[in-house]
């Protein structure tokens, strides 16, 4: 049973670090909490759903489903990007001289409006994902592990070794970290601080468009209202694992899916949301820079 | 009292718009007093129990055409309201207060017991019959409103059912309760857990949350107290992931649930999980005349019938069937009227009794086969459910 609850865990706390990424990049670089980004997640689910349909109407039928959720998830970053980079322009751009509460409530917003338009262009019923391996997986003992959560794991540690190769070893890297020091300092030093903002939604949520496909292909079931509780436990985990700090992020995500695997496997299932929000008011007051942050009186 | 200002504030407005708009909203003010008749339906329209109220509305909204087609209620045309709760309390008691205020004579709703309960005081202390078609927590009629009513049936009927039947046609000795801690989750679970006979034992009892996606930690444990079935107490979105993710996890146990899980959704959530999963739900209403043409009109219009479509469509046509019976709008008069009379109904005629219940509640076991939802008829055989 330990075994298995650590492999539920994991899964769980490889999908909430993807989400966690993208609340750290844009509060590393902008100080804002993105509270729409949740919901960039939830539009990756029906992007992985669209996308399906999209494949079947052209008749393209991969050879694995493998291939198939791949392809899937390339979509739903694509698009999940242009989300994140149009609500950057349109909802934060615009704020930029406004202090840090207006961009806040414009988060809250766009939150708000992207939840009610799926709701109203895709309807209210859930989407359902269809089960490509059913029943396929791993067994160890009494412990079994399916495709699918083989995939997430795999798959999330790509993205995030990929993350952070380029934003230590690359050009845009560079200048993202640059930008996310001293925005006015990197522009006078020729960096297009604009550009940079735009490419940090661009990744973040592109990498929560991945995120929401492989949900959609975990759970087979997606509805308008999921980005909100899944934005949410994202959000404790960047705070977990100090927000604005990429590696703090993934630990924050995994530290939050063990914590809520083990705590409703081992006390209780009614409170598991209350123990993902407990270790964040514990670390909130213990440790407000969460576990690798710096210790910095600010508020969050 | 408060229509001259009303006017006055539009005919500003009026003023800016131009002579048609002015008329127009004058039409309206008449039509309003006299020849329409104001009914509302309340449930949740967004949030996550959207696809419910979707459902409810539409069966309501056909019932009002139907009758508007022929000629309204008491020669006046029924104009009906749909209002929102979101499925949830604070929302639904302001929402009955709104429906109050438009001067609505009947509600259909709410969908959650737990907006239900506080709502119907407000109907209550206004003298407005409300008929509830999905609200099956005993506390909607038990308090005694004389103008509460319900079309569904109630979770002690339902818990008492579903336990009959887990220990005599199942004959089922291991017992795993889950529930969504909702009203109507945690309800149902409780009267199921009451009625057990002695020689099943309850060895797993637990709480999810509704709206979580992800039940394998909880079915980890669940699996380590190895239970020969699973009942769950909640709704189809829990319900089909829970069996889904029970099967992806390799226990073999029997599934049960209630009314909430009854949907084409579920089915499609657990996809051949589902198999062999046992469901407390309504008799089948096909071959009653009624359901059918209800059945034809609506599929005409919309893509698929949910599980309260029917309830709700009952409860519309009885209430305004009430009105017409009483030859009032008076809340407290359709009341008695609903009371002291039979209505002939999409699930066979249904009577009140005292406490606003069908008389008759039937509830009747089904099971899904070959991705269909089928009666089991008489006397159910245990079905030997398998992994996979």
């Amino acid at each position: 049973m330990f075994l298995q609850q650590l492999i539920n865990g994991i899964t769980l706390g490889c999908v909430y670090a993807l989400i966690a990424l993208g609340y750290t990049m844009v509060y590393g670089i902008l100080q804002l909490i993105n509270f729409a980004h949740g919901e960039i997640y939830m539009l990756g689910a029906y992007l992985g759903v669209i996308g399906l349909a999209l494949l079947q109407a052209i008749h393209f039928a991969p050879s694995s489903p493998l291939v198939l959720v791949l392809t899937l998830a390339l979509f739903a970053a694509l698009i999940a990007a242009l989300w994140g980079i149009t609500i950057e322009r349109l909802a934060y751009r615009p704020l930029r001289g406004a202090g840090r509460l207006a961009p806040l409530i414009a988060a809250l917003g766009i939150s708000i409006v992207l939840q009610n338009f799926v709701m109203h262009s895709q309807g209210a019923r859930e989407k359902i994902f269809p089960a490509l391996w059913a029943g396929s997986g791993y067994i160890f003992g009494n412990t079994r592990v399916s495709a699918v959560q083989l995939l997430i794991i795999i798959t999330s540690a790509v993205m995030m070794v990929g993350l952070t190769l380029l934003v230590q070893k690359t050009r845009i890297g560079t200048a993202m970290r640059a930008t996310a020091q001293d925005r006015v300092m990197a522009q006078l030093c020729g960096i297009d601080a604009n550009m940079i903002i735009a490419i940090t939604f661009a990744i973040g949520s592109a990498l929560a468009g991945i995120a929401g496909v492989l949900i959609a292909a975990y759970y087979g079931m997606i509805n308008f209202y999921i980005g909100y509780q899944a934005g949410l436990k994202a959000f404790a985990a960047a705070v977990l694992g100090g927000i604005g700090t990429i590696p703090g992020a993934m630990l924050g995500g995994l530290l939050l899916g063990l914590v809520e695997a083990f705590g409703a496997g081992y006390l209780s299932s009614q409170y598991k949301d209350v123990y993902a929000f407990l270790i964040l008011i514990l670390f909130l007051i213990f440790r407000p820079g969460g576990l690798l942050g710096e210790q910095l009186a600010e508020k969050v | 009292m408060t229509r001259p200002s009303l006017l006055r504030r539009k005919t500003g407005l009026g003023g800016t718009l131009g002579l048609p708009a002015m008329l127009l909203l004058a039409l309206v003010g008449c039509s309003r007093q006299s020849d329409t008749i104001r009914i509302a339906v309340v449930s949740p329209m967004t949030g996550e129990s959207a696809k419910m109220g979707e459902d409810i509305s539409r069966a309501v909204q056909l019932a009002v055409e139907e009758w508007n087609q022929q000629g309204g209620v008491l020669g006046r045309r029924i104009i009906l309201s749909i209002e929102d709760d979101r499925a949830d309390p604070k929302d639904a008691v302001s929402a009955a207060s709104k429906v109050v205020a438009q001067g609505a004579v009947g509600v259909i709703g709410h969908y959650n017991s737990s907006c239900t309960i506080p709502a119907s005081n407000i109907y209550h202390e206004a003298g407005i019959p409300m008929i509830t078609p999905a609200s099956t927590n005993p506390m909607v009629t038990d308090r005694g409103y004389s103008s509460v009513f319900r079309t569904c049936g109630r979770d002690d009927q339902q818990g008492r059912v579903e336990a009959d039947f887990a220990c005599q046609a199942l004959n089922a000795q291991r017992i795993a309760i889950l529930h969504d801690k909702t009203t109507y989750g945690q309800g149902l679970a409780g009267e199921f857990r009451k009625n057990l006979t002695s020689t099943a034992e309850v060895v797993f009892a637990e709480g999810v949350t509704r709206g979580d996606k992800d039940f394998s930690a909880v079915l980890t444990s669940l699996k380590a107290a190895s239970p020969d079935l699973v009942m769950f107490g909640g709704l189809y979105g829990e319900g089909g992931l829970i069996i889904r993710q029970m099967r992806d996890l390799g226990v073999a146990a029997a599934f049960l649930s209630g009314d909430g899980v009854y949907d084409p959704e579920f089915l499609r959530i657990a996809g051949s999980a589902a198999e062999g999963a046992y469901l407390s739900y309504a008799p089948s209403a096909e071959g009653i005349p009624a359901a059918r043409k209800f059945l034809e009109s609506y599929l005409k219009r919309w893509p698929e019938v949910g599980p309260y479509s029917l309830f709700a469509y009952d409860a519309t046509n009885i209430l305004l069937k009430g009105i017409e019976l009483a030859g009032t709008t008076d809340g407290r008069k359709v009341a008695a009227t609903i009371h002291t009379n039979s209505f002939p109904a999409a699930f066979g005629t249904v009577a009140f009794d005292a406490k606003g219940d069908p008389v008759v509640a039937p509830y009747v076991m089904w099971i899904v086969r070959d991705g269909k939802l089928v009666p089991l008829d008489g006397l159910p055989k245990p079905v030997h459910v398998e992994t996979h």
